[in-house]
């Protein structure tokens, strides 16, 4: 530190108390103490004093002092590294990341070796993703705390995020041989699960096979071992001991779809008859496992894929499955397979209610009375599907008659009216089947939704109040709540009848959640290297990354974009011609 | 072939619309809203019955003080007609049956039924209801208007002296 700024020892005491005041959150004492220090006018213009007197004033929320007094302590003291870290912090609670990253520079200039600003400076550069940066100031915090575990850790994954997995491999190798010590717990499990990871992105699936198998006691995450270890046979096209690996998979969760697929591919089954033989095997071994059934029907071809599906749908009607026909929808884009779905639905519907049975044989047994009444919502939903919305109707009211207390047949009503572009009467059917049962939020939340397709905003707000926090308007609560669908739909509603500035008010609150998620990512950069969750971690950096390209993103910038390029062809008048609030600039 | 399952449910503000739904396709006569609002005081005496978890029945009494004695009058007990014969009526009766035995305090359970609705007579005669009084009218709105009393007697009357009075509910009852 430049003797010239100096305190003597009782202010220098009186500062280092600042510090620790502020690192404790007790910024009222913080700022006695400085006011202690600045009194004195030897020292009223010090800088760091004053930089840290601005530093806790910004945590008691008073900003615009914070800004005058920690500039003003860095003009008077222009080489102290401390002025600078404190200006950077300033403008990291401000999410200005780029100047706050500059300000570290600044301070690092003046102080090489400071291992708090060089992990602050880390910490931005990751969030802004700055790789090469990142791996220099983590390679000098490595350089100067070898001993320290985040120190390794981050220093493998700035190689690691640069696509260096060599150098991100050998860092971990060397890591793990000298530093890790303790037991085989989970965290170093984590680790291990993480170095296999650098190992097979880098391609080198043989080795990282190698790394999994000798490494498997002391990893902790068994299934893990078990899922990645097939996939890598796959890779390598050593099928037979992906097979088995898979066959074991299945036993643990016959449910698991991928694990049928990646057997399949293990077994190199290509054609569809060969694949219906082997779910019928898994069928006969796991009776109640739903996955094989399903798969199954995929891949098979007439007239086996009759026999199979009738199977099925008379399976599920006898149950009451309600969304049996969305399990069957992705099989409609062949069409010799809803044809013979619907011959079978109409089959089903003509016993069902001349005999109570799903065929004419005599001696089939009896279905439950409410077999009928799915065989109707089914066939009401397939005719929607095929956009006949008379015979859709015409099913769902024979539905409804059957059983006028079924809240779903009331849903699928008001679906059938939406898809023959009446939002009006769809809207009106939804709000019939939320009245059936006002604690059911999924209907309440598809009301509203129903609602604002219709245009009726301030309604589904109040239909959503229903649910949201008492005493608070229902829009804020969404908005807190970062209810996005809402918020998107709304916005489209607020575009469909003009309301530019509504329309432009839900878009940007719908961007600020996204601004949003993004800041919240700041809190991992330091928290999962701790608790050494890095697979996890490397998940959600990647994540982030393409964050924006979710739909909910993308409807609401289609619709800000719209609405300014409309208000740039045709600004608004001053006239205040519309009744709602103009807050879109 | 798994069994059906059978269960009741309580009638609350949120599902309440179901009950009336329910009334409206059973009964011939329809209710008020008083009706409704007493519902949703009558904890065990109001019920929902659930097949396959789908709501198609629905039972609501209430205590009836008239008379001198303290009896049950079962004012709606009813069930969709595609889910009739399948035990559903009798588990609501039962459960009535129950309660009433539970509470060990009443003279008797009572309810009217219109005359020509035999399958409703049959029903509750195996329950060891029977006919004690015919009355004549008591339906306004539907043909035959006369209704008998079904009652299933729990013990003797208590000895006070009987009052010269009518059933003071307003509103009929009908079953199919």
């Amino acid at each position: 530190m430049p003797p010239s700024n100096s305190l003597p020892p009782k202010e220098n005491a009186l500062f280092k108390r600042i510090l620790r005041c502020y690192e404790h959150k007790q910024y009222k004492n913080g700022l006695k103490f400085a006011k202690q220090i600045l009194s004195n006018p030897k020292f009223s213009e010090h800088g760091e004093t004053l930089a840290m007197k601005g530093l806790t004033l910004n945590c008691l929320g008073r900003k615009d002092e914070a800004y005058e007094y920690v500039r003003r302590g860095l003009r008077n003291d222009l080489k102290s590294p401390v002025c600078w870290h404190v200006y950077g912090l300033l403008q990291r609670s401000d999410k200005k990341y780029d100047e706050a990253i500059k300000c570290y520079r600044n301070a690092l200039k003046w102080e090489k070796e400071n291992i708090q600003i060089l992990r602050d400076l880390s910490l931005l550069q990751i969030q802004m993703r700055d790789l090469e940066g990142y791996k220099d100031t983590r390679y000098q915090l490595f350089m100067l705390r070898p001993t320290q575990r985040a120190s390794w850790i981050g220093f493998a994954m700035s190689y690691h995020l640069l696509g260096d997995f060599e150098m991100a491999n050998s860092i971990l190798d060397a890591f793990r041989t000298n530093q890790m010590k303790g037991p085989y717990d989970y965290e170093h499990s984590e680790l291990l699960l993480y170095q296999n990871m650098v190992l097979a992105e880098s391609g080198q699936y043989e080795r990282a096979l190698h790394h999994l198998q000798k490494f498997q006691s002391q990893i902790l995450d068994k299934l893990s071992i078990k899922e990645t270890s097939g996939e890598y046979y796959l890779k390598l096209k050593r099928y037979k001991e992906g097979e088995t690996v898979y066959e074991d998979l299945l036993k643990r969760n016959p449910e698991n779809v991928m694990y049928y697929q990646k057997l399949v591919e293990a077994k190199q089954l290509r054609d569809p008859d060969s694949i219906v033989a082997f779910y019928e095997v898994y069928k006969k071994e796991y009776p109640r496992a739903i996955a094989p059934r399903r798969l199954q029907l995929t891949e098979a071809r007439m007239p086996c894929f009759e026999q199979l599906v009738d199977e099925y749908l008379r399976h599920g009607l006898h149950k009451g499955i309600p969304p049996l026909f969305v399990d069957m929808r992705s099989l409609y884009v062949d069409e010799s397979k809803a044809e013979t779905i619907e011959k079978l639905i109409l089959q089903y519907m003509e016993n069902l209610s001349n005999f109570g049975t799903f065929s004419s044989e005599p001696d089939e047994e009896k279905q439950p009375a409410s077999a009928l009444l799915w065989a109707y919502y089914f066939a009401a939903q397939h005719f929607d599907y095929k956009e006949d919305t008379d015979r859709a109707l015409h099913y769902i009211e024979a539905a409804i008659e059957h059983t006028p207390t079924l809240i779903e047949l009331f849903i699928v009503k008001g679906r059938i009216y939406k898809h023959a572009g009446d939002p009006v009467s769809a809207y009106k059917w939804l709000e019939e089947a939320q009245a059936m049962d006002t604690a059911d939020r999924y209907v309440n939340s598809k009301c509203a939704r129903y609602m604002l397709r219709a245009g009726h905003v301030k309604q589904a707000e109040e239909m959503c109040s229903k649910f949201t926090r008492e005493g608070v308007p229902a829009t804020e609560n969404l908005n807190e709540m970062q209810c996005m669908w809402f918020q998107t739909e709304a916005a489209a509603a607020y575009q469909r009848s003009q309301q530019w500035g509504e329309a432009l008010k839900k878009a940007h609150e719908v961007d600020r959640h996204f601004s949003e998620i993004m800041e919240d990512q700041f809190d991992f950069h330091s928290y999962c290297m701790r608790k050494m969750t890095l697979r996890s971690y490397v998940g959600l950096l990647r994540l982030e990354d393409v964050l924006r390209s979710h739909p909910f993103y993308f409807r609401c910038a289609r619709v800000a974009i719209q609405v300014y390029l409309r208000l740039y062809a045709h600004p608004l008048q001053d006239v205040p011609q519309t009744t709602e609030p103009d807050t879109g600039q | 072939m798994t069994r059906a399952k059978i269960e009741l449910g309580d009638v609350t503000p949120h599902n309440i619309k179901q009950l009336k739904k329910l009334n409206t396709v059973v009964f011939p006569v329809s209710y008020n809203d008083k009706f409704y609002k007493d519902v949703l005081e009558a904890g065990e005496l109001a019920k929902l019955a659930y097949y396959n978890d789908i709501v198609v029945g629905a039972v609501c009494c209430r205590i009836d003080m008239s008379e001198n004695s303290r009896r049950l009058y079962i004012m709606t007990l009813g069930c969709l007609y595609p889910y009739r014969r399948l035990g559903i009526g009798s588990l609501m009766v039962e459960h009535v049956l129950k309660y009433v035995e539970q509470d060990g305090n009443f003279d008797s359970i009572f309810l009217h039924v219109q005359v020509n609705n035999e399958g409703a007579i049959d029903f509750y005669k195996k329950f060891g209801f029977e006919i004690v009084e015919t009355k004549e009218h008591y339906y306004k709105r539907i043909e035959p208007a006369d209704a008998h009393v079904l009652q299933k007697t729990l013990r003797e009357p208590q000895p006070a002296p009987l009052v010269n009075g009518t059933v003071p509910h307003a509103k009929t009852n009908g079953h199919d």
